[in-house]
């Protein structure tokens, strides 16, 4: 991208109540029909009146879903480009949700039920129970759709191995290591290696190949475990899994990674080898306040990659996605223009929400995502 | 002796979770939650007894994490943002320490479904340990981390009293912080005498028997001044434990062996469980053999209920095995 400052969204959107109940075989009230036609007028969106007709009639086949899925993507693409974002994805529409997207469309996984992730929050949580097998692809349909659907570059979101393997029980891998391995310890951590690197053989790589086939040029490998394990040998293995994720493949990488400790992060984001970008989370960490400068110490840690030698871009998160504070375009100029500052190189930043607005109503992530393209104009002109 | 029981938050059964996720959407009642609460507790309390386990808790599962019944009840703290819970994808509360720490009677005696706990059985509690409490809080009052240490350590001997006189008779500290140590910082010996001095406040005039539970790290690398910790059970997570280093040395003391592992759903085959319990105590007891235990090596809490229970039911199996040998 020869323009400074490109802007890119991280992942997900949320889903509109129409997408959800419909998706069910529910139909949507009329107040949701009815903000579902308002969008899609806003949005230009045409021949509403027949999504109007299936969500009136939903029906359980999978026909009907596909319908209603496909709709909801073209909403999120269109809310996108609308925005002015110049390199997008559909918002994640088809996906239920990062982890169990995956672990559902591939064998080798049963979900056992929930478990604790903080207060009266929980998440389902599958254990590997058998060799994990790439069955069918679960990403190309919804890249294709989406490729077919815009003119904008595309950046598929890919949720990457550690993760997948961190948020899972090890259940076949510690078992088949039972036989060979006496100490508990060392048994833990040599199932684990098994797990992520079949898991990355046997059906990330063969995904990756899919994807490219159909045209992917840019796959982001979204991290957010990647630092639960601060422990050298923990780390070596995330970078590990990365680099044997995306070896060989004629395509641009990159990595997202929010909510985690980026002292440690920083330490090992060099050995990342083909990966183009860190999308990084700073907005969280960040004062309201305009300015460039001292005021701006969300964005310290930007320093610390920095130092260690990272010479990748950055993907600089200047939108919270956990608020509804609506970022003006100037505090987004401030936070590009510091950055720019730290980094040296302006062409080395792309700027982006800190992580998918999922948590955010529709209203709100429009006016985020459109201050932000404002602001990236803005700091443009202010380096012109 | 050689007994066994749980080592800290069970986790929540399929209907209380429902409840509870309602709750949260306002969907249902806090007296319906209160009762599913009930309901859950007297489940968990009946697995542990059917299991054979020789001290029973409550479960802790209105527990949010740890330290919350501390952080919502004690004065001169307030609850901070969520921050990770060690190297597990669950998160607390941090708790955010802005005056001097003062006791509301009993904090944790007051959430403990006392009621239910079954009469003929040895009931035991769980604590945060001083030293976890005060690495974890956030302190904005105190001089440095070792006085908050020793300043909780206080507000806990006032709760170790109180569960003692509400009829406990097994108190643990959990004390995962202390071991816990993913940048192999060096814990210094000066530390480790501060952690001793805590524990004796903590502990202090106290009848219920004690233990200083330690997890998600190696034991191993505080030994062997943890030998002289004033408690009289240490707990060993083993499946973060250098097991080779463990044998070398030897103990004066009972100990819990956290030989079920609570992060993973793979159920422990009972026979293999005895089989290392056997290699420890023959390690550590050269001559004289003390008092041991069989246990999770953390809180069941990361695992579906189901998946506990069967853990459960495989400590108490496997206890009665080990029994057997020494009998």
């Amino acid at each position: 991208m020869n323009k400074l400052f490109p802007t890119q969204e991280i992942g997900s959107l949320a889903k509109p109540a129409w997408r959800v109940k419909a998706y069910r075989g529910e139909t949507p009230s009329r107040e949701e029909i009815v903000e579902a036609v308002e969008w899609g007028r806003i949005l230009g969106l045409e021949n509403l009146e027949a999504l109007k007709k299936l969500l009136e009639k939903p029906e359980k086949t999978a026909e009907y879903r596909k319908a209603i899925l496909q709709w909801s993507a073209l909403y999120a693409i269109r809310f996108f480009e609308k925005a002015g974002l110049d390199i997008i994805f559909d918002g994640e529409q088809w996906r239920s949700e990062m982890y169990e997207h995956v672990i559902r469309n591939t064998e080798g996984f049963k979900f056992l039920g929930y478990v604790k992730s903080f207060d009266y929050r929980y998440f389902n949580k599958a254990a590997c129970v058998g060799k994990p097998a790439y069955t069918k692809s679960f990403y190309v349909e919804e890249f294709v759709f989406t490729k077919n659907n815009t003119g904008k570059m595309i950046k598929v979101p890919f949720t990457g191995p550690y993760t997948l393997a961190d948020w899972t029980f090890n259940e076949y891998y510690e078992r088949k290591a039972t036989a060979q391995i006496k100490d508990f310890r060392q048994r833990k951590s040599y199932a684990r290696r098994e797990f992520i690197f079949d898991l990355i053989k046997e059906v990330l790589r063969p995904e990756i190949g899919r994807l490219i086939e159909a045209g992917a040029k840019w796959i982001q490998i979204d991290e957010p475990a990647a630092t639960t394990n601060p422990s050298n040998e923990e780390m070596q293995l995330f970078v590990e899994a990365f680099n044997e994720t995306v070896k060989g493949f004629n395509c641009v990488f990159s990595l997202h990674n929010c909510y985690s400790n980026y002292k440690i992060l920083a330490k090992y984001a060099s050995q990342l080898r083909n990966c183009s970008q860190l999308a990084l989370e700073f907005a969280n960490r960040d004062a309201t306040q305009t300015g460039v400068g001292e005021t701006r110490i969300g964005y310290n840690e930007l320093k610390i990659f920095e130092e260690n030698g990272y010479q990748g871009n950055y993907g600089l998160g200047v939108v919270d996605v956990h608020t509804d504070f609506i970022e003006p375009p100037e505090l987004v100029r401030d936070r590009i223009l510091h950055a720019a500052k730290i980094v040296g190189n302006p062409n080395r930043i792309f700027v982006n929400p800190d992580c998918g607005l999922r948590t955010r109503k529709w209203e709100i992530s429009f006016v985020k995502l459109r201050n932000m393209v404002v602001g990236a104009e803005l700091a443009r002109k202010a380096l012109q | 002796m050689i007994g066994c029981y749980v080592t800290g938050i069970l986790p929540r059964p399929k209907d209380l979770i429902e409840i509870t996720r309602a709750y949260d959407r306002n969907r249902t009642s806090k007296r319906e939650l209160e009762e599913a609460f009930r309901k859950a507790t007297e489940k968990v309390i009946e697995a542990q007894v059917q299991a054979g386990l020789s001290y029973v808790t409550d479960g802790m599962l209105k527990w949010q994490d740890l330290l919350r019944p501390f952080t919502e009840n004690l004065e001169g703290l307030k609850a901070g943002s969520l921050a990770r819970w060690f190297n597990n994808n669950t998160f607390y509360r941090k708790p955010v320490i802005v005056g001097p720490l003062h006791h509301a009677e009993g904090v944790v005696v007051k959430i403990t479904y006392i009621e239910l706990m079954p009469k003929n059985f040895l009931w035991k509690a769980v604590l945060p340990a001083p030293y976890t409490f005060a690495k974890l809080a956030e302190n904005r009052f105190y001089k440095s981390e070792r006085e908050l240490m020793f300043a909780f350590a206080e507000v806990l001997n006032r709760e170790v009293k109180s569960l003692s006189e509400a009829g406990f008779k097994y108190i643990q500290l959990s004390d995962p912080g202390l071991v816990y140590n993913p940048l192999e910082e060096d814990i210094s010996k000066d530390k480790l005498a501060d952690v001793k001095e805590a524990l004796r406040i903590t502990i202090k005039n106290t009848d219920a028997r004690t233990c200083l539970q330690t997890f998600f790290g190696d034991f191993a690398k505080i030994l062997p001044e943890a030998l002289d910790f004033p408690v009289d059970d240490l707990g060993i997570d083993l499946y973060e434990t250098d097991m080779k280093e463990l044998k070398e040395h030897t103990f004066e003391k009972g100990v819990a062996l956290g030989l079920i592992d609570a992060r993973t759903s793979l159920v422990e085959d009972e026979n293999e469980i005895v089989k290392v319990a056997n290699e420890i105590v023959e390690a550590i007891y050269p001559s004289k053999m003390r008092d041991v235990f069989i246990c999770p090596n953390c809180d069941l809490e990361f695992l579906p209920w189901e998946r506990a229970e069967e853990k459960i039911r495989v400590i108490g199996r496997a206890t009665k095995i080990l029994e057997r040998g020494y009998r």
